[in-house]
């Protein structure tokens, strides 16, 4: 298998982590917190998607699971975390620490243990005549063969990056989130309502880890640790972008993506389990170099 | 601690003597030709009590460096392991799986310690400077990034097997299982209290004011000129080497290890336990962690009772775990016993 | 003597330039104020030249040496020592322990000697603890003592900060709008003792937005705006001087 090929499945990574970790980073930027728990929101928005699947055509299931993950998101907010608001990043984090072990297990006992899969009818596209390039043991292209999956996926996300993009320049909620995510004193002069910008956002992350999580689902399967296995790839995705940052955060899922798929080329075939692993460590080097990340947003260091 | 005008003797040398006499007695014990039996159905207390006494030395580690110095530490499993490892490797003869050196154990107990300690030092060099949460999430990585590697660098590591024939001397000096039980608690119990004696020498010192100066603000305590980092360097490494010495006892007495025994499950429990004592007064930290503990105790008798399979039972006690620890932060920062005034938060 | 050499000063904070060319000199035994409108630069003065921010271009000479640069907790330790606006400080502790913390040179802070208890531990702490007793005594606070610092007022507070810094006997001590949120008598009070400290010896510089104590207070009145120095000398000089008034009306 070529390296060509492995970028792709690199790319199809990067696009559900990027629109994972634009959720998380307006989390972090806006309600300033990490949620360690959005890992289950995902979880749920693949169950939610499964389930309404079964009943509905899978286009609407998606907006099942998405209307579902919003909902979710802001009840779960609601209960825990808005009112911890004035507490301090540590207590928030510690918070979802413990509601996301709360609902990884909730969703065990209802679920049970052993995947689901989407019913889905693949097609699968290949290029032919590629030529192969061979470097040392390597292939550097070769054919490539692209999913009808990967090619959801990938189309999400750009669906999701444009709307994103449009909501944030041009709607007045867009508007007022970057500015709390700038400065929350500030917007709060300004007159915008912060907490409700908060409860946006709760149901913006939410929305976009349920249809994160439906992805996921269909590219793979859905079980209780769906979410909970990718949290640290969103979480490193999120801080390499530069926390905060939803356009940071899209360049970071992909370079995590690409990071983990060519680890996997390159790693020797008995410890292909590191590739993950592999993010973690991307995660630290950034955190040591340039917290700040790639789009240097406003991380304040101690 | 903070009213009392002079040093306090007492807590801290009761509980050396009380440690030291738990060891000679254990040892003695085991030295001797006397056995101990242990009621059926009692077996259980001793696993649970023995870990209790493990997880208490961790515990301790863990408050020293986020109760006392506000280090948010959320990888302390990885010295565990890390420790628990190079015992293991350095010790074990002839493992089935991974690498097994054969050394004697007291040598590969101390270089579990230090080898723990110098992660604990890279780690504090590189992350001490972040902020709070971020340093959270670096401590996490890294304790990820190691349960990764035992898992997959199966040469070493041995995989998910692990690392087997571990050298066992409790069990070769006390001959059966139930006396080995018995010499076990007794002696980590009396360990236990030593590390409690020897922390709290240190935090009811001078050494302590600084500690709990860098947790109130470190600016202020720079500007009268303490050392800051290196104060943060210290907190960081004696609680990694004093976890890497719970590994490698732990080690020694389980004969085997595999990666699932230094999940993050681990530095979950330790924390709750902690957050729920009152974090910053030792004792209470000890007897937060009992609860938990006690709560493991307990799903596991009542699993017997109640007909709920043992994985559903397992979520359900997780399910209280996280819910105890979501309400302790909630409505009782300072936890059962900790003190709001000491912790600066609202009770 | 001088004691403290500013040289053309300079820090930039993302573009804007909060310090500009600022040059400025204390000797021995002075009593320096420094004022200024809202943005001048004051805080950022006192963060360049006590280690806690760096600055992108000038000198900061102590007692003769360059310590451009260097970290607080060095600073602290030769003389020159400061104190803060925030009273958000070391409220996690009593206010016998605030005072104690600050002694220097106190074995009983390093590992060992902790551990053992050593008789030149012992003897250092029994000293500490007398010589806070004093300051606490000094500065009135001792029906406080064993009360946490986040139970005081805010007068009472800066008071405790005082009581702290004291006891590094510090040779160079910068006072950061120490009248700050304080009732008119506490604040006399601080005056009062902020001058018989300069009678015995201590050089002091003040930041203050409190012009009427400031100027009645200090020997020495410098006037900052837009980062540099507008103008420098006895207090009357100074508030008289057009360009002080302007500064001010404009911000």
């Amino acid at each position: 298998m070529g390296l060509a090929q492995n970028i792709v499945f690199g790319l199809v990574t990067g696009s559900y982590i990027a629109i994972a970790a634009i959720g998380f980073t307006l989390i972090y930027g806006i309600v300033d917190m990490i949620n360690f728990a959005y890992g289950e929101y995902l979880t749920i928005g693949a169950f939610v998607g499964f389930l309404a699947a079964g009943l509905l055509p899978l286009p609407a299931a998606v907006l099942v699971a998405m209307v579902g993950g919003g909902v979710v998101s802001l009840a779960l907010a609601w209960l825990f975390f808005t009112p911890i608001n004035e507490t301090g990043p540590v207590p928030m984090l510690l918070t979802s620490i413990g509601l996301g072990l709360v609902l990884r297990n909730v969703i065990r006992i209802f679920a049970g243990g052993s995947a689901r899969y989407y019913d889905t009818t693949t097609e699968t596209f290949r290029t032919q005549g590629i030529p192969e390039v061979p470097v040392g043991s390597f292939d550097l292209v070769g054919d490539v063969y692209v999913t009808s999956e990967h090619l959801v996926v990938v189309g999400c996300a750009v669906a999701v990056f444009l709307v994103i993009h449009g909501l944030l320049t041009r709607t007045d909620v867009g508007i007022a989130m970057r500015a709390m995510g700038d400065s929350e004193d500030l917007a709060r002069v300004r007159g915008i309502d912060t907490q409700f910008i908060r409860n946006s956002v709760w149901i913006l992350a939410g929305v976009l880890a349920g249809l994160a999580g439906v992805l996921v689902g269909i590219q793979t399967n859905v079980n209780v640790t769906t979410g909970y296995a990718h949290i640290l790839q969103i979480l490193a995705a999120a801080i390499l972008g530069g926390a905060g940052s939803p356009y940071g955060a899209i360049a970071g899922a992909y370079v995590i993506g690409i990071v983990v798929a060519l680890s996997t080329a390159f790693l020797p075939s008995h410890m292909t389990g590191l590739s993950s692993a592999m993010a973690f460590v991307v995660l630290v080097a950034v955190l040591l170099v340039k917290p700040s990340g790639i789009a240097g947003a406003e991380v304040r260091e101690a | 601690m903070s009213v009392a005008d002079r040093l306090p003797e007492g807590d801290a040398e009761r509980a050396a003597l009380l440690g030291l006499g738990l060891i000679a007695f254990a040892l003695a014990f085991a030295a001797s030709p006397l056995t101990a039996i242990i009621p059926t159905g009692l077996s259980v207390f001793f696993e649970v009590g023995v870990l209790f006494v493990v997880y208490g030395i961790l515990v301790l580690g863990l408050d020293l460096q986020y109760g006392h110095t506000g280090l948010v530490n959320f990888g302390h499993v990885v010295f565990f392991a890390v420790g628990g490892y190079t015992v293991a490797i350095l010790a074990a003869q002839n493992s089935f799986s991974g690498t097994s050196l054969g050394y004697p154990w007291p040598l590969a107990l101390v270089a579990g310690v230090i080898t723990a300690g110098v992660v604990g030092a890279i780690v504090g060099a590189t992350s001490l400077r972040l902020r709070d949460d971020f340093l959270a999430i670096a401590t996490l990585a890294a304790a990820e990034i190691f349960h990764s590697v035992t898992v997959n660098v199966q040469g070493i590591f041995g995989g998910s097997t692990g690392i087997l024939s571990i050298p066992r001397p409790i069990r070769t000096a006390a001959g059966d299982y139930d006396t080995m039980m018995i010499v076990t608690l007794v002696l980590f119990s009396g360990l236990t209290a030593l590390t409690y004696a020897g922390l709290t020498r240190l935090t009811d010192a001078p050494y302590g004011r600084v500690l709990r100066a860098i947790r109130a603000d470190e600016l202020v305590t720079r500007s009268v000129g303490k050392s800051v980092f290196t104060y943060k360097m210290q907190a960081f490494v004696y609680g990694a080497a004093l976890a890497g010495f719970a590994g490698g006892i732990f080690a020694l007495y389980n004969g085997a290890l595999s990666p699932e025994f230094f999940t993050i499950q681990v530095t979950v429990t330790v924390w709750i336990g902690m957050l729920l004592g009152g974090a910053s007064n030792h004792r209470a930290v000890l007897g937060g962690l009992a609860v938990i503990m006690g709560l493991r105790l307990f799903s596991r008798f009542a699993n017997d009772a109640v007909p709920v399979t043992a994985t559903e039972f397992a979520s359900l006690r997780l399910i209280a775990i996280g819910m105890i620890l979501v309400l302790v932060i909630r409505y009782r920062p300072a936890g059962i016993w900790g003190d709001p005034d000491e912790l600066g938060v609202d009770s | 003597m001088t004691l403290l050499d500013v040289d053309g000063l300079e820090k930039e904070f993302g573009g804007l330039l909060a310090i500009d060319d600022l040059s400025l000199s204390v000797d021995r035994g002075e009593l320096v104020g420094v004022m200024g409108p809202n943005g001048a630069g004051k805080s950022t003065l006192f963060n360049c030249i006590s280690g806690v921010v760096e600055p992108t271009a000038g000198t900061v000479a102590f007692d003769g040496e360059d310590v451009t640069g260097e970290q607080p907790e060095v600073l602290a330790r030769r003389g020159l020592v400061r104190t803060f606006q925030h009273t958000r400080q070391l409220d996690t502790m009593t206010v016998r322990e605030n005072v104690r913390l600050a002694a220097p040179n106190q074995p009983g802070e390093r590992t060992v000697p902790a551990l053992t208890r050593s008789q030149g531990m012992q003897e250092t702490e029994r000293r500490v603890v007398e010589r806070a007793d004093e300051l606490i005594e000094a500065f009135e606070l001792d029906h406080l003592a064993d009360e946490y610092a986040s139970n005081l007022s805010g007068g009472q507070r800066k008071l405790l900060e005082l009581a702290r810094v004291l006891m590094l006997d510090p040779d160079l001590l910068l006072l950061d709008e120490p009248f700050a949120g304080v009732n008119p008598t506490l604040t006399n009070e601080i005056a009062d003792r902020i001058r018989e400290l300069n009678d015995e010896g201590m050089t002091v510089v003040v930041i203050e937005h409190e012009l009427e104590t400031l100027t009645a207070l200090v020997d020495r009145l410098v006037v900052l705006t837009q980062g540099s120095v507008l103008v420098d000398g006895d207090p009357e000089t100074v508030l008289d001087d057009e360009r002080v008034v302007e500064a001010y009306l404009g911000e």
